[in-house]
């Protein structure tokens, strides 16, 4: 048995419902629930906390990357991968090209595993690590913010500009401000979708890529006023982007101060004062289908373009929170268990399941709906 | 070796043989409780006067065994004085008794007891197959058998039933068929290839054969796989000993750019094959006359540069390797200032071999060298030839400037932003064969003589 309380958005306590749950195992409690109000939107819950007690290296994680049965988790020290419910750390000992794991992403084609460091790129290979840096390779810098495998092209936004990885060919491209219409080589995303490329590019917005053509094109705030956002939807919110994300034709731009959703012709701001978004501080998102999911500094947020459903540590409590929003009003409801932590890195999906990471450990959920 | 997951057409493993190369061929036993795939343990560190002693190269094969965990294994085929070199082939036989082993340096094939094999290395401690990888008098236990064939002996295969070896006489242009039973070649398949040997051809033998190595450790062939080079640094050391750590080079298309090795000291491939090649690295009777003009021979004129398919397979260059080749030929640095002329890429690396042929200190002689310029080396087909440098230091061509180029002395390239060392790295990997480049080398000749 256990307890959900039931909130408006205005504060205001309207029930406390109790609801009998039967777990069929006998063990936890279990948080199933059909969440009207949350339409088709995923709900997630039951949530389960990873940290150095259980075997993570460090309880600093900065991405998480679901392949298959294992999850991929890069921490502050080093690669942890959960398997048959057991971590295991990759360390540079092993090959990794540095401690700081900040990206990871599976090649379709290959399986093989892409790892962005903060010294350097790693492919590791049924089991081979295989390191490139500034030095040994074409790569465009060390600092690996995010990679990405797009067929047979590996991309990935460095602290240099972007770079460009034909497996095929084996050559490397280098994007910056001296070859793209790009504010400096700072980049901190990349994404790729409809034979596009995406690049998160700090200070100028989001630099499109079109792979067949082979030209460039940028996507600027164009208000140009760094301190808000003065017309609404004119552009991307912000010319500082930390990430972009491509699904369903929906190019999605995270920045420290909003969202952006792009669906090839207008462009939609969001933001924590009128919208769902937990905070406007966005450290990282992923699209998936519809749904697109927001790290921020408060929790995690999802949304598919009507609905909110966001996730966060109750103040001065252990228990968590769920935050639906629709066009109603938002809804609260309590929940045992909860993110580890509201400031979160990383996250990704597959089925029903859910793991994000956060600057104190990793959380796993399962879907609830 | 690489394990494919056939089912998922994914590479599922990748398995170290240690201190193993060269690994040619692979076969699984009909049960399938092992793999077994030929390879050569090079001492490529150690002085190579060493040869002179024995197990300098030692030859053997490596086991999977699929019922112990996947436990690596490395027996030799080799004896205390006699050395089977280059193994290539495998074959086992339908029963899974026996397995097959082409040694194309000795022109042998020698007959394993795999049941033998399955008892020594069964219940062996880690230490033990340790000694066994070295042990060279431990083959004399599995080896049955040693046939002798034609020139060059390379890939195998069983009639279906088990009777009969076919063996590809590569330099015989011949098949040759021995009897599993009797064990002896009982009949040839001529190929119909030219009845008679010219001097070219015989050449090929020779270099293709470690007869002419103390004890048959090695031929060029182990050092230069088709006729190119492995990818190891050995220690050449002279006549002071000590440690003189030498890149293997390529022997493709050499035979118009003397000097040779990398400190320039033999001015012709006679002199670089003859009497010194003997002294210090084969460590037995020189090349008689003969046999030298025959090796010089097929140097000369048998060996060529593959097309590069890779980066430049239609002489089209990209474009990063049209601002790459802008870069090599460049006279004035990022901020205008003139390069010196010795310290461009194009005055020591010129078409068409990319190599002006002379020597030069490019700021990499180490504590341990012998005082020396080194010999500028061509650059066509040079994407595969890596390591780099005349130590291999350097494992990729940007090394040669990230890592080791920081006073400049190779080339100027200290004020390049990274996306233009990529594009002149690009470029390096398009060149090709100098047979491309005659006509670039008169335009370029034209730059620097105008009239």
């Amino acid at each position: 048995m256990k307890r959900l309380k039931q909130v408006l958005h205005n504060g205001t306590r309207i029930s406390l419902v109790l609801l009998l749950s039967v777990s069929l195992s006998g063990s936890s409690p279990s948080e199933k629930n059909s969440y009207p109000e949350a339409g088709d939107m995923p709900v997630y819950g039951n949530w389960q906390t990873f940290t150095t007690k259980n075997g993570l290296p460090d309880d600093k994680a900065y991405c998480v990357r679901i392949d298959g049965d294992r999850v991929l988790v890069g921490t502050k020290a080093g690669l942890a991968v959960y398997e048959n419910n057991e971590w295991r750390t990759y360390s540079v000992e092993d090959g990794l090209a540095h401690p700081g794991v900040l990206s990871i992403d599976v090649s379709e084609l290959t399986g093989d595993v892409w790892i962005g460091t903060l010294g350097g790129m790693n492919r590791w290979s049924a089991g081979r690590f295989e390191t490139y840096t500034q030095f040994n390779s074409g790569l465009a810098n060390d600092v690996i913010y995010s990679v990405i495998c797009d067929g047979k092209d590996v991309w990935a936004a460095t602290g240099g500009g972007a770079g460009h990885y034909d497996t095929y060919s084996r050559t490397w491209g280098i994007y910056t401000e001296r070859n793209a219409p790009m504010h400096e080589p700072w980049t901190y995303g990349v994404c790729a979708g409809d034979g596009k490329v995406f690049i998160a590019a700090w200070g100028g917005g989001v630099i499109e890529y079109n792979t067949k053509t082979k030209k460039f094109r940028d996507y600027v705030d164009p208000d140009g006023e760094m301190e808000l956002d003065v017309f609404p939807d004119d552009g991307v919110v912000h010319d500082i982007t930390t990430g972009v994300s491509h699904a369903n034709g929906i190019l999605w731009v995270a920045t420290y101060f909003g969202l952006s959703r792009y669906d090839g012709v207008h462009w939609k701001g969001y933001f924590d004062h009128d919208s769902g978004l937990l905070s406007n501080f966005i450290n990282f998102l992923k699209a998936d289908g519809p749904v697109v999911f927001l790290c921020t500094d408060l929790g995690l947020s999802t949304f598919d373009g009507d609905t909110w459903v966001s996730y966060h540590i109750k103040d001065n409590s252990h228990n968590g929170e769920i935050l639906i929003t629709n066009g109603e009003g938002t809804k609260k409801i309590e929940s045992p268990t909860s993110i580890s932590h509201n400031f979160v890195i990383g996250v990704d999906t597959q089925g029903d399941e859910i793991w994000i990471a956060t600057s104190k450990g990793v959380s796993r959920g399962e879907r609830l709906n | 070796m690489t394990v494919i997951d056939a089912g998922r057409q994914r590479v599922s493993e990748r398995k170290i043989f240690e201190n193993a190369y060269m690994m040619e061929n692979v076969a699984f036993t009909p049960s399938g409780d092992m793999v077994l795939a030929t390879l050569i343990r090079p001492k490529n560190l150690i002085p190579s006067i060493q040869v002179e002693k024995g197990w300098m190269m030692t030859h053997g094969i490596g086991i999977i065994e699929m019922d112990n965990n996947g436990r690596m294994v490395q027996l030799l085929t080799d004896e205390p004085n006699a050395y089977y070199s280059d193994p290539f082939d495998i074959v086992i036989t339908p029963d899974g008794q026996r397995a097959f082993i082409s040694h194309s340096g000795v022109d042998f094939i020698s007959v394993i007891d795999l049941n033998t094999i399955r008892t020594l290395i069964e219940g062996a401690t880690p230490e033990e197959l340790d000694t066994y990888s070295h042990h060279l008098g431990i083959s004399s236990r599995y080896v049955t058998k040693r046939i002798p064939t034609g020139a060059n002996p390379k890939g195998l295969v069983l009639s279906p039933d088990g009777d009969y070896l076919y063996v590809a006489e590569r330099l015989e242009d011949r098949i040759a068929v021995i009897s599993t039973d009797k064990l002896e070649t009982v009949k040839t398949l001529d190929l119909g290839g030219p009845s008679r040997i010219t001097v070219a051809r015989m050449g090929r033998r020779i270099f293709n054969n470690s007869g002419g190595t103390f004890q048959n450790q090695y031929g060029c062939y182990t050092c230069h796989p088709d006729a190119h080079e492995d990818g190891l640094v050995y220690n050449m050391a002279g006549k002071d000993m000590g440690r003189n750590l030498a890149n293997t080079q390529t022997l493709r298309d050499i035979g118009d750019i003397p000097p040779y090795k990398w400190n320039g000291k033999n001015s012709s491939i006679y002199k670089q094959d003859g009497m010194r090649f003997s002294t210090i690295l084969t460590r037995t009777e020189a090349f008689d006359y003969d046999q030298l003009d025959a090796l010089v021979a097929y140097i000369v004129t048998g060996i060529k540069n593959p097309p590069n398919l890779r980066y430049n397979p239609n002489g089209e260059l990209t474009e990063a390797q049209k601002r790459g080749k802008k870069l090599f030929y460049r006279t004035h640095d990022n901020f205008g200032n003139e390069i010196p002329e010795g310290n461009r890429c194009i005055t020591c690396h010129p078409p068409p071999y990319f190599t002006n042929m002379q020597m030069a200190d490019v700021g990499t002689l180490s504590e341990t060298d012998d005082p020396m310029l080194f010999d500028a080396p061509q650059l066509n087909n040079v994407y595969e030839s890596a390591p780099y440098l005349h130590d291999g230091r350097a494992a990729t061509l940007e090394e040669i400037w990230t890592r080791f180029g920081e006073n400049d002395k190779h080339g100027v390239a200290n004020d390049m932003m990274k996306d233009q060392l990529n594009d002149l790295v690009e470029y390096l990997k398009s060149l090709r064969d100098a047979k491309y480049y005659m006509e670039e080398v008169k335009t370029y000749k034209a730059d620097i003589n105008p009239q």
